[in-house]
């Protein structure tokens, strides 16, 4: 390969890795100043804060219909395979209306359904199930930022 | 001195295969489809984890340059994970055992073949070190080894579902090559369940193009 090919490649990574950044950076600049994100998910919590809930749209709607909501401190989530498969072992599970695994706070935002719950105990062995691994589980008030 | 070489290396590397592209355990009832493309071979594998520390899946390889491929049967095991507030860390044990069947006209008659490996890696939203070994006997057809180490650092830490990027670089060493060491700078995009990775191998001059979907 000549010499000219050798140096259009790391240019070529480079500014590819650019506009991926420059597009991240554009998309949360768009969030902060309308509070959603093209993503579907949009996210109230501007600033992330352990053992407080993260409201996206489907949480919303799950907490104004009456279920009481669960934030799960997650060892180990690092990528979005690891909110896809919390997403996917408690999405399944006929207690619960919302999930929303949130990389930023590191959290599993579970709400249930009107009378229904899981407790600390399913909810980590649930955590397993999906290969992680649940530091501490909140349920006061205090997650609602209230 | 070729089979206790080959022996040595079964025990140091335990049993397998696979890049370090995507944890090859997914969560309990989920099915992963892998591609991967590199210098040597290219590679499509679906797998379904039954238990958080294994999975079971079906591989099929083109080993290109030697006209030959491998359909195994491919079982991984999750040896150890570490967790931690910013981190994660995986030892994977993997195996393969299948058949090797001549492509493009090769005339060599099907036969048993089999791999073995190890696959580890470290994790933060930021960086990313990784390593694999593996080994394959492919009777008739051959027999190879292989290391790979790869190191990645993410520009930003991309939340839930956004677009992650990472810069990655990747040093193989296959000792039968006549490039035997060589590296390969890709990029890896990632959102939700989808992965793609492409880059170019600046020795051996290759296209690696990986792709993973979980489902």
């Amino acid at each position: 390969m000549n010499t000219i090919t050798h140096s259009l490649i790391p240019l070529f990574f480079v500014l590819l890795s650019t506009a991926a950044w420059s597009q991240h950076e554009h998309k949360h600049e768009h969030e902060h100043e309308h509070g959603a994100s093209d993503s579907g998910a949009d996210v109230a919590t501007a600033t992330p804060a352990t053992g407080r809930l993260t409201i996206t749209p489907e949480i919303e709607i799950a907490l104004a219909n009456g279920g009481n909501a669960v934030v799960a401190e997650v060892l180990g989530v690092v990528c979005d395979f690891c909110a896809v498969a919390m997403n996917k072992i408690f999405g399944r599970q006929e207690e619960v209306a919302a999930v929303y695994v949130d990389l930023d706070t590191k959290a599993l935002n579970l709400v249930f359904k009107p009378g229904a719950s899981l407790d600390d105990d399913a909810i980590a062995a649930l955590a397993v199930q999906a290969g992680y691994r649940i530091a501490a589980v909140h349920r006061s008030d205090a997650i609602l930022g209230s | 001195m070729r089979a206790r070489a080959q022996l040595l290396l079964l025990l140091i590397f335990a049993v397998g295969s696979a890049a370090v592209s995507a944890r090859p355990v997914s969560y309990v009832g989920g099915w992963t489809f892998i591609e991967e493309s590199n210098r040597q071979s290219t590679a499509a594998l679906i797998h379904y984890t039954p238990s958080p520390s294994w999975s079971l899946g079906l591989r099929n390889e083109w080993v290109r340059d030697a006209n030959y491929a491998i359909t195994s049967l491919q079982p991984t095991y999750l040896l150890k994970r570490w967790f931690g507030q910013e981190y994660q860390a995986n030892v994977y044990l993997q195996g393969g055992l299948g058949l090797a069947s001549g492509t493009s006209g090769n005339p060599l008659s099907s036969t048993t073949a089999a791999t073995a490996g190890v696959i580890a890696d470290w994790e933060t939203r930021r960086f990313f070190l990784g390593y694999n070994a593996r080994y394959v006997d492919a009777g008739h057809f051959g027999d190879n080894a292989m290391q790979l180490f790869r190191m990645g650092w993410a520009p930003y830490e991309g939340d839930t579902q956004d677009l992650h990027t990472w810069l990655m670089l990747e040093i193989d060493h296959r000792p039968e090559s006549a490039d035997s060491v060589s590296v390969t700078p890709l990029l890896r995009f990632f959102r939700g369940p989808a992965l793609l990775e492409v880059g170019f191998n600046i020795v051996d001059p290759t296209p690696l193009l990986n792709f993973t979907y979980r489902f």
